[in-house]
């Protein structure tokens, strides 16, 4: 025998067929039936009278599902503009292969063969609901048109009455202005003003944009009312728009006479060039050798221990002393006196040793 | 308003501000201290001023007292205002005719702070022409008048 598995009892039954002819198979072959039925008349309704509307994406795309075919099938028929309500359905029954499905289907649930005609459509019922339906289409494209152009005369009526309000408005406000300033301006404005009409969309709209158009025009009151102080001519000296020298690069006539004020600006060159030594010198590292040398401080000539005598021999003291007595100041006089005496007092017996540790 | 602003009255005065001004935009307004507008842009620049001292310093002129200046920078609406950056004259555009200065007053306190803004930036990345970041509606509208063409 092996599992069968029934669509519409949704079970899978290991007697075989046999449960077909049982009370719970037929019920619910029954119900299917039913709520199937119901779906096949309405679209049957609709051939001689097919509905056509305009395409609403909500509703318009439900689909049916075919108990003979198994299969899911699109109940309406669509081209993204306007529908055909069941006439996916419609189309799908008039199909030979689904006519070859119900007759399997009936003979496999065994049901009650008059119902079975219902759920077939024939070629002739096809060719009238193709009739019907392009007449339809037609009626709804009338339709369709009408709407259209009773919106285009209502829009029209709308800008029609802004452009009165507009007028009534501009013609008081042309004299007035027209008496105030130049002529050129008014044509900039009421450019500016027409577009900023054209944007919004009913009569209370139109008022509050003539209520913004006079917000605007009291603030564009000085763009238009702007003081002029006189064509300045300067056909002598140019301006800066021929090029010519600026007034402050000029040399000024009165600058002799008041001479308090510095002609130079900025600091001097040796000022400059020391600035720029020491901006080098920050970048040099901070414990380097001789970092805090103070530049600054006074050193005299004998700062260096230089007094020569490089082939001497005997103590460097001596040397000194000969070095400073050449100098010939009054303080080394003294102090020579001082290490004079000290240094005479033994002479010979560093002498020896001195020698030998030169050569 | 202007009672509040630096004001400059002579020649002298101007060429000094505008060679010592240093690293911030210079705004020189001129203008008569009794005309409308010129009161409208006066309270808006000395509202302004202290907000802006790091990048700016804002003056008045007055038209009749330097007409050197008056000539050189043809001024023929009031107030015009006239930017330098480091004593370098700056050109802003504005969608109207005249880059050199900007004729009429600001519509808003922060048009004026954005204009500044940009001529800040401008001159510090080296431009000596910038574009207005104001909306071209709210720039007054004037007539440049060519003579001799």
């Amino acid at each position: 025998m092996g599992a069968f598995y029934c669509a519409i009892c949704r079970q899978t039954s290991f007697s075989g067929k046999a449960h077909i002819f049982g009370k719970s198979h037929q019920s619910k072959l029954k119900v299917v039936l039913v709520k199937f039925l119901e779906k096949v008349k309405e679209a049957r309704r609709t051939i001689k009278n097919p509905q056509v509307e305009r395409f609403d994406c909500t509703q318009h795309k439900r689909k049916c599902w075919c108990y003979c075919c198994g299969l899911e099938v699109e109940r309406d028929v669509t081209d993204g503009d306007i529908t055909v309500l069941f006439g996916g359905l419609l189309e799908h029954m008039a199909r030979p292969d689904h006519r070859k499905c119900t007759h399997t289907f009936w003979w496999e649930n065994k049901a009650d063969p008059k119902l079975r005609d219902k759920f077939i459509i024939t070629e002739n019922e096809m060719e009238r609901f193709k009739t019907e339906v392009a007449k339809a289409l037609g009626s709804f494209e009338d339709k369709e048109d009408g709407l259209i152009k009773q919106q285009a005369t209502h829009i029209r009526a709308q800008e029609q009455h802004r452009q009165e309000v507009l007028q009534s408005l501009i013609e008081p406000k042309a004299e007035l202005e027209l008496s105030n300033t130049e002529g050129p301006c008014n044509s900039v404005d009421e450019a500016s003003s027409s577009s900023h009409f054209r944007a919004p969309g009913s009569d209370e709209q139109a008022r509050s944009g003539r209520v913004d158009q006079m917000v605007a025009r009291q603030w564009a009151g000085p763009g238009q009312g702007l003081t002029f102080i006189g064509y300045q001519d300067s056909s002598n000296s140019g301006n800066v728009h021929t090029g010519a020298i600026p007034p402050w690069l000029q040399e000024d006539p009165n600058e002799g006479r008041s001479g308090t004020m510095e002609q130079a600006i900025g600091p001097s060159l040796q000022d400059f060039l020391k600035q720029k030594e020491q901006e080098k010198l920050k970048k040099l590292p901070p414990n380097r050798v001789g970092a805090n040398f103070d530049h600054s401080s006074q050193t005299d000539a004998n700062w260096l221990p230089s007094f020569g005598r490089v082939w001497n021999s005997g103590r460097r003291w001596q040397s000194r002393h000969q070095f400073r007595e050449e100098e010939g100041q009054t303080n080394r006089q003294k102090r020579k006196r001082d290490q004079g005496a000290e240094g005479t007092k033994k002479p010979n017996r560093l002498n020896s040793d001195y020698s030998m540790h030169c050569t | 308003m202007s009672l509040f602003l630096a004001k400059l009255s002579c020649k002298r005065d101007i060429d000094e501000v505008i060679k010592t001004v240093a690293e911030k935009v210079l705004v020189l307004r001129f203008g008569r201290d009794e005309d409308s507008v010129c009161l409208q842009l006066d309270e808006i620049l000395s509202k302004t001023s202290h907000d802006l001292s790091n990048m700016a310093s804002i003056y008045i002129v007055d038209v009749d007292s330097a007409p050197v200046y008056t000539r050189y920078f043809d001024i023929s609406y009031i107030p015009s205002t006239v930017f330098f950056f480091n004593g370098q004259h700056m050109k802003v555009d504005y969608g109207s005719p005249d880059h050199t200065k900007f004729v009429g007053s600001f519509k808003t306190k922060q048009d004026f702070l954005d204009l500044i803004e940009v001529i800040y930036r401008g001159a510090m990345r080296g431009k000596m022409i910038v574009k207005s970041p104001i909306d071209p509606q709210n720039i007054p509208k004037y007539d440049l008048l060519y003579h001799g063409i």
